[in-house]
Formats: C-alpha cells, structure tokens, sequence
C-alpha cells in the first residue's frame, strides 16, 4: 500500500515538474523569438537600404520581392537609420491617402507610423535624437546658432528601418510616385 | 563470490540506465511540450492574440511597441513589414467561407462592398508569402484599381485560367494565402475587428 501511495506521489510530482518546465522552456522560446530571428527586414534590407539615404525599391515582381508579404500594391522606399554618431533627420513627403511614412526597429517592431490625406501636401519632418545618456558635443543652440529641428517632431532613436508606403496606382503615376520618393532625405545631423 | 559480485555490478548498471533513459524522456517531453506549444502560439495565435472574421485572421496588436509576446514573436518570425494595427489592419485568408484551405486547383470568387477604409487592397500570394508568376503580371487590386458595379459591390475571381473583370491569377502556387489591407479603417467602434463594413466572402466556385 505504501509503495503505491510512493508511486503514485513520485509521478504526480514528475507530472509537476515537467509541466512547469515546459512552461518555463515555452515563455522562454516565446521572449527570445524576436533576437532569434535571423531574417528580420533590417538584415534582409541592409544590402539594399545603404545608411542615412532613401533607397526607392524597383516594384515588387515576383522576381524582385525582397519580404515575404510584401505585396504589389505599393511601391516603397527605405532608410536604413543609426543614431550612435548623431541625430538623423528624416523628410519626407505624403501626398494623398494611402501613403504612409513608418519607422521600424531592428526586431521589426513598428516603433512610429504617419498617414497621408487627400488634398494635403502632408510634408513629415522626423528628428531622431540618440539616447539621451549619450554626450555627442554641444548643442547648436550651446555653440549660438538656432537649430533647424524645432519645427521637426522628434522621436527616440538608436538603429531601425524608415519605410515610405506609396499605393502603386498603375504605370502612368509610376514616374510622378518614385519621383516624390526620391526626393525624400534621411540624414545624419551631427551637433 | 565472482559471479555474486557480477550479478550485483549488471543489476546497478540496469538501474542507472533506466534512470538515464528516464530523465532523457522527461528531458524530451520538456522540450517538445514547451517549444511546441510556443511555436503553435506564435504561429496560429489565439483569441487573445488574433481575431477572425469569417476566413480572415488578424493579428489584433500587429506591429505595436506594447505588442504581447505572442505577437511580437510572430511579426519576428515571419519577417514581414507590418504596419501597427492602430493605422492599418492586415487581414489574412488561408481558408475560403466555407472553412477549406484555398488551393490553386481550385477556382474562386471574392465578393464584397467596399470596405469602410481610407484605402484597401487584396493581394494574393503562395503560402509562404511569395508572389505568384503570372503572364498577366498581375498580383493585387486596390481601391484604386478595382472594377466596381454599379451598386458598390465588386467581385474578383481567382483562378488559374484567365476570367473577365477583376482576375487574380494563381498559377500552380498551390496553397494560397490572400491578404486583405485597410489603411485608417473607418469602423464606428475602432476597436472592433471586423466592423469595417463587412469583409469580402471567398466562395469556392469549384475544383479541377
């Protein structure tokens, strides 16, 4: 009788414990997913997008689809962004609905996202600011001159992706949308 | 006294091998219970994490920074550029209304009203996410592009054999994969998936 009564504890408790080992294994797969993730967009679209430019995207064809999802419909250029060396400053034009400017973290998070509106010639200007633990020289206000970010929302910054989203309304606005995407900057700022 | 010795050394032996063996299955049983359940998690979501509305699934915390675990492992995972669900809700099909898996050998019929967004497109793509060959070159529609009735409504046909109006080419992909994109849905309550006027139907027209 003692010896089942032994038995029968011995396997509850292994029961126990591999449930709440495998709870641990579960959360624990869960948390680190995101870092181990090998082909995040930023690594897919660091050999395409060089650092602080806009790089307009040749439309997406099944021959040229760099993302998986990544659908037709729209037609993107792509910033690749760091602000270990400075502020980086991004402008960008959203002229109609449906357009969008979105920014990305290295995990692929979607940190910021603005729309476009009809009728509205929506022009974004984004100041990304290093950590603010960073010291990376005086200021330009510090050193007498007035600084061009105030009239630009600024934003966290560190390392990410900058998207502009135009909606690919066929081949006869094709020229008139790259040309809008191609005039949108992403610069470094150093103080 | 030898083979007393021997008989005691091999009945040892059986018994750490049993425990050895032991502990790799609840080793293995660890490690496929916990990695398992994350992958299905993260994979097919739950209603905690995803909301259906007929055959579309959407992932309702896409993209944001305060995303659950669950979420941010399967935007990780799936390498994707996704847009925070707060601008723009991403919609997938990979069964049509009736519940069976789309299929290239099948054809079918999208219909439905235009959706209560600031812009919207369906896009059609191979279960991986990989765009579909076509001759046509043709991949996606948007509120741009479709050709709508005279009351609002439009029908796309997908298929593999070329049809008049609004055709999705699928080729040979084999299972497909249909994403349905609202930008600014215009829904009465924000919140409420779904709620964007109503979301096409896919209807399995019939099969080779």
């Amino acid at each position: 009788m003692k010896t089942l009564a032994n038995a029968v504890t011995r396997r509850i408790r292994l029961l126990l414990i591999v449930l709440i080992s495998a709870a641990i294994v579960h959360i624990l797969a869960t948390f680190t997913a995101p870092m181990m993730a090998g082909s995040t967009p930023y690594v897919r679209l660091a050999q395409t997008a060089p650092l602080h430019a806009f790089t307009v995207l040749p439309p997406v064809t099944p021959q040229s689809q760099p993302l998986p999802f990544l659908g037709p419909d729209a037609r993107y250029a792509v910033c690749r962004y760091d602000t270990g060396r400075g502020a980086v400053a991004i402008n960008a034009r959203l002229p109609a609905k449906g357009w969008s400017l979105s920014l990305y973290s290295p995990e692929g998070d979607n940190t910021y996202t603005t729309l476009g509106q009809d009728g509205q010639q929506a022009v974004v200007a984004l100041l990304l600011t290093p950590a603010a633990d960073r010291f990376l020289g005086l200021t330009p206000e510090a050193n007498g001159r007035v600084s061009d970010a105030q009239s630009a929302l600024s934003l966290p910054g560190g390392r990410g992706l900058a998207v502009i989203r135009a909606p690919d309304r066929g081949l006869a606005y094709r020229r008139e949308t790259e040309a809008i995407l191609a005039k949108a900057t992403c610069t470094s700022k150093p103080f | 006294m030898l083979e007393l010795t021997l008989k005691k050394f091999r009945k040892r032996l059986v018994a750490i091998s049993a425990r050895v063996i032991e502990a790799c299955l609840v080793a293995a049983a660890i490690l496929a219970l916990g990695l398992f359940s994350s992958w299905y998690l993260v994979e097919a979501g739950t209603r905690l994490t995803t909301a259906k509305v007929g055959p579309w699934v959407t992932w309702t915390s896409a993209a944001r920074p305060d995303a659950d675990p669950y979420t941010r492992a399967h935007f990780a995972n799936a390498g994707t550029l996704a847009v925070s669900s707060e601008v723009q809700r991403t919609y997938v099909a990979k069964t049509d209304s009736a519940g069976e898996r789309l299929h290239s050998s099948c054809e079918y019929l999208i219909d439905g009203r235009f959706p209560k967004a600031e812009w919207w497109s369906i896009v059609v793509f191979d279960q991986r996410g990989r765009l579909i060959p076509n001759a046509a070159e043709r991949h996606a529609y948007t509120s741009q592009t479709v050709a709508l009735a005279t009351n609002g409504t439009f029908t796309m046909a997908m298929a593999r054999e070329a049809r008049a109006g609004n055709w999705l080419p699928t080729g040979g992909a084999g299972r497909l994969a249909v994403v349905l994109t609202l930008v600014e849905p215009r829904a009465p309550d924000s919140t409420i998936v779904g709620d964007e006027g109503g979301l096409p139907v896919i209807r399995k027209v019939k099969c080779r």
